[in-house]
């Protein structure tokens, strides 16, 4: 199977006070921001590797795992850690993030996905930065695929997947033909929610999250082919479909009040807190 | 989420600006690796401390190891690490390649450590036990015995320890009794009691491989009759894993460090515990030395990621702690400020930072010495390890004791929720204790240092050091700024000179007892002006940071690496003063002190 990861890099949420708004309200200011790949799609990552091996003897790889992203040279370094985690190739288009939306991801997407002709490609189910879950369902609807979001289990069958989808009041199962879209959500890397068509009945990964870069990979990873294409290659002239208008910090938490009774407290949550 | 436990950008700034790590892969034998191996190792690091040792630190000291039915249970985060470590190949990374290693610079692999160190110590200590009692094996072990037992403690399925210490035999190894006695299978039979032995015995790996030593019956007696085994808890047979006859029979009750057990070892109850001799007979102590001196540089690097650990908890409860208003200022109707807005706060951090980050450097200016010495031949090479062999019981020594002072001032900024469990900081000052203690108390290293390593070829190592130190100062003299720190480390210099002089007089004498009874205030001195000179080292990179037109968060880093060492000479290296002066004055105090004035 041959399957192409895209990934996203996103500020360190775990830096999210770093992130800061110039007076103009016009851009996010990205100095200093630590950027790491958006977790989701770590996860989609940790999904096409696991669909790509007997979880027995994960070094014998089954498939090719190709990890494409958009951003400037400095993204680079994403893409080698995938290399590192287990990816075999790397594509990078060269852009900047203020050049993209959704839109235009999705059709150098397209372009690539024509290009690699791929079984499958998988990606976040949203970003955490702008929290958009968008660029998915656009590329499956360029396509013409099929598509499953949310995507908690994955089980390989002849042709396809079975994809079991976090839904409101439960798992909705759905059976997606080859060649497809899938988005993956956080509970595709417990130990058995992926099974490709090697991995034996009872089988679970020991861990729980996107496996750790052994050593020789990182070190064979700089070996690796890491491809450079231009976005105006992919996409032509077409230029960005949105445009954001303005940006704010989140209002500062207000302080507390007491309240002398619970009384008090149920009118609160009912008319200012409109909770309940 | 797992708290700031080590500073990254630290790391970085030793790594490659103060240390140029990079141009090590210029040469052989570490030309497979790049700066981009070096990055993504210590990404995998962060990721391993924040997800697989921080989560149980807490847990791991409230529920420490317990002995049931024979095995010592440990907490199951260890085998996490274990795999990852092993799987991972992090384990083998800078064993040589031609002993089925990775060969990436130890420099590197220290500040690995160090992450892994910071956020458990307990659990880091596991793989880099399995990691030495490997390396020991590889480096004097038949290619046949390493073959049994290496790709196994390689791959973090079978732990390694290192069993020396005998109820009569700590610090003085010579009176090691636990007994070798051959037989006709080529194997030997053991029988002896072994104590104080770290992750022996455990239920998260499959089985225990025990560096050991003993004497061969008949073998001379002190040092010269040690010999090293390999004796495994359950030895490798055609027919798979056997008993081997090594008991635990207690498990030690610690202060701190409490994840990691420490055991009490029984060896051939029923006759039949078999060891297979590592390298040539009554050379164990040799060979085992090589680990030790490796493992002294971890036990310092330990206490220096503990208080780093306590650094940043106590930074952020200072930020964040409203207390008091400022001196100057006491109107009550005014907000209480930030208790890091004072002043005697202000200096207990600026001490931890102080102690941690010129610990830090001197950690990895040994295990540079050591790189450099792989990749040069000749004198050049042995100009790197004489340096590293006489600066290791100051690598040692220094963070061991220094930490723990550090940690307690990191407690104090806490106040009386320092004291409480609410907090890791009284977990870390119990947790940092062991440092001085294990691998060679101070007083040991103390006597290394001086009875041994300064004295040893008309002092020849010493005199390198002062080149060394020398060569330094000339450079920060240079350096607009940094003249009178220059001047300072060079009058802290001349004092050791001084003090040196004094005390090798006194060994010329034959005042052998003289000269080494205050060997560990030598060690402080010695010890501080070494951290002095690798601070002047680091204020000489940020300013050469500062020249290149850094960007803001840049500059912002080098500014306060430069007040941090501004501190360093202004408070801590005026301390050599005390000490010196005693050296000088040799009146014998202690000597004379006869056991019956204790009252």
């Amino acid at each position: 199977m041959k399957i192409l990861v895209a990934l996203k890099r996103v500020a360190d949420p775990a830096n999210h006070n770093k992130v800061k708004i110039p007076a103009a309200g016009d851009k996010i200011d990205t100095a200093g921001l630590e950027w790491q790949i958006n977790p989701f799609d770590l996860y989609a990552l940790e999904t096409a590797l696991r669909l790509t091996e007997d979880g027995k003897a994960p070094k014998t790889r089954l498939g090719e795992v190709v990890a494409v992203t958009l951003g400037p040279a400095e993204t680079e370094t994403n893409l080698r850690s995938a290399l590192a985690t287990g990816a075999d190739r790397a594509i990078r288009v060269d852009t900047t993030d203020d050049a993209l939306d959704g839109r235009l991801v999705a059709a150098a997407l397209q372009k690539l996905v024509e290009e690699e002709k791929p079984d499958l490609v998988l990606m976040g189910k949203q970003v955490v930065d702008g929290e958009n879950n968008y660029v998915g369902q656009a590329l499956a609807e360029l396509l013409d695929w099929p598509m499953a979001t949310f995507a908690a289990t994955i089980k390989e069958e002849a042709g396809g997947l079975l994809v079991g989808r976090e839904v409101d009041g439960g798992v909705s199962t759905l059976r997606v033909k080859f060649p497809a879209v899938v988005t993956v959500d956080l509970r595709i890397v417990a130990p058995d929610s992926v099974r490709s068509s090697k991995t034996a009945e009872g089988f679970k990964y020991p861990y729980e999250e996107v496996r750790f870069a052994p050593l020789p990979a990182i070190m064979q990873a700089k070996k690796k082919p890491l491809a450079v294409k231009k976005l105006a290659d992919l996409v032509g002239g077409a230029t960005l479909s949105s445009k954001y208008v303005k940006f704010e910090a989140p209002p500062a938490r207000k302080a507390g009040v007491k309240v002398k009774d619970v009384q008090e407290l149920v009118q609160k949550l009912a008319t200012e807190a409109k909770a309940i | 989420m797992a708290p700031t436990v080590i500073d990254a950008r630290n790391l970085e700034f030793l790594l490659y600006e103060q240390f140029g790590v990079e141009s090590l892969t210029e040469h052989a034998p570490f030309t497979d690796h790049s700066r981009e191996t070096f990055d993504l190792a210590l990404a995998t690091a962060h990721k391993l401390g924040r997800e697989v040792l921080w989560p149980p630190f807490r847990e791991m000291d409230q529920e420490p190891p317990v002995l049931i039915d024979g095995r010592v249970r440990v907490h199951p985060s260890i085998r996490a690490l274990l795999r990852e470590c092993g799987q991972g190949g992090w384990i083998n990374a800078d064993v040589p390649v031609a002993h089925g290693g990775l060969q990436i610079p130890r420099t590197v692999m220290t500040a690995f450590r160090a992450i892994l160190a910071a956020a458990n110590y307990s659990t880091s200590v596991f793989p880099a036990l399995t990691a030495g009692a490997a390396h020991l094996l590889a480096s004097f072990g038949a290619e046949e015995l390493g073959a049994l037992y290496l790709p196994k403690m390689y791959a973090g399925e079978w732990q390694g320890t290192m069993a020396l210490t005998e109820p009569q035999a700590g610090s003085s190894l010579s009176d090691i009794r636990t007994r070798a006695t051959p037989t006709t299978e080529g194997h030997y039979l053991i029988h002896g009691q072994k104590i104080f032995i770290s992750a022996a015995r455990h239920d998260q790996a499959e089985n225990g491989v025990n560096l050991l030593l003993a004497r061969i019956d008949g073998a001379p007696a002190g040092v010269k009759g040690i010999s090293l085994f390999v004796v495994p808890d359950r030895r490798p047979t055609d027919s798979g894993l056997v008993d081997n006859d090594v008991t635990c029979t207690s498990v030690y009750h610690k202060v701190g460090y409490r994840g990691a057990p420490i055991t009490q070892l029984s060896l051939g109850d029923a006759g039949d515990c078999r060891g297979w001799l590592v390298g040539q007979p009554h050379s164990g102590l040799r060979y085992m030395f090589q680990m030790m001196n490796e493992a002294r540089i971890e036990v310092g690097l330990g206490a220096t990621a503990i208080a780093s650990a306590a650094y940043h908890a106590a930074l952020d409860y200072a930020r964040h702690r409203p207390q008091g208003r400022p001196i100057t200022s006491k109107d009550p109707a005014q907000a209480q400020v930030p208790i890091i807005e004072h002043a005697d706060v202000k200096r207990m951090l600026l001490f931890q930072r102080a102690v941690v980050e010129g610990s830090l450097s001197l950690v990895l200016q040994c295990t540079h010495y050591s790189d450099l010495a792989q990749t040069l031949q000749g004198d050049a090479r042995e100009r790197c390890e004489l340096l590293l062999d006489l600066l290791t019981p100051a690598a040692k020594s220094y963070p061991a004791e220094q930490a723990i002072l550090a940690v307690s001032q990191g407690l104090q900024c806490l106040g009386g929720y320092g004291y409480c469990a609410d907090f890791a900081l009284e977990q870390y000052y119990r947790d940092v204790r062991i440092h001085t203690i294990h691998e060679g108390t101070t007083g040991i290293q103390a006597l290394d240092l001086l009875g041994r390593k300064v004295v040893r070829d008309g002092g020849k190592a010493m005199f390198l050091f002062l080149d060394e130190v020398g060569t330094s100062i000339s450079e920060a003299r240079g350096v607009a700024g940094l003249g009178a720190h220059a001047a300072q480390l060079q009058a802290a210099l001349d004092r050791l000179t001084a003090v040196t002089q004094h005390l090798t007089g006194l060994a010329l004498e034959g005042k052998i007892d003289l000269f080494l009874a205050d060997a560990t205030l030598y060690l402080e001195v010695f010890g501080t002006v070494a951290v002095a000179w690798q601070w002047l080292r680091q204020a000489m990179t940020a300013e050469r940071g500062l020249e290149r037109d850094p960007s803001e968060a840049d500059a912002r880093f080098y500014r306060s690496k430069l007040s941090a060492f501004r501190f360093f000479f202004a408070y801590e290296l005026p301390k050599v003063e005390g000490p010196a002066a005693r050296l000088l004055d040799s009146d014998g105090l202690t000597l004379k002190t006869e056991e019956e004035l204790f009252a």
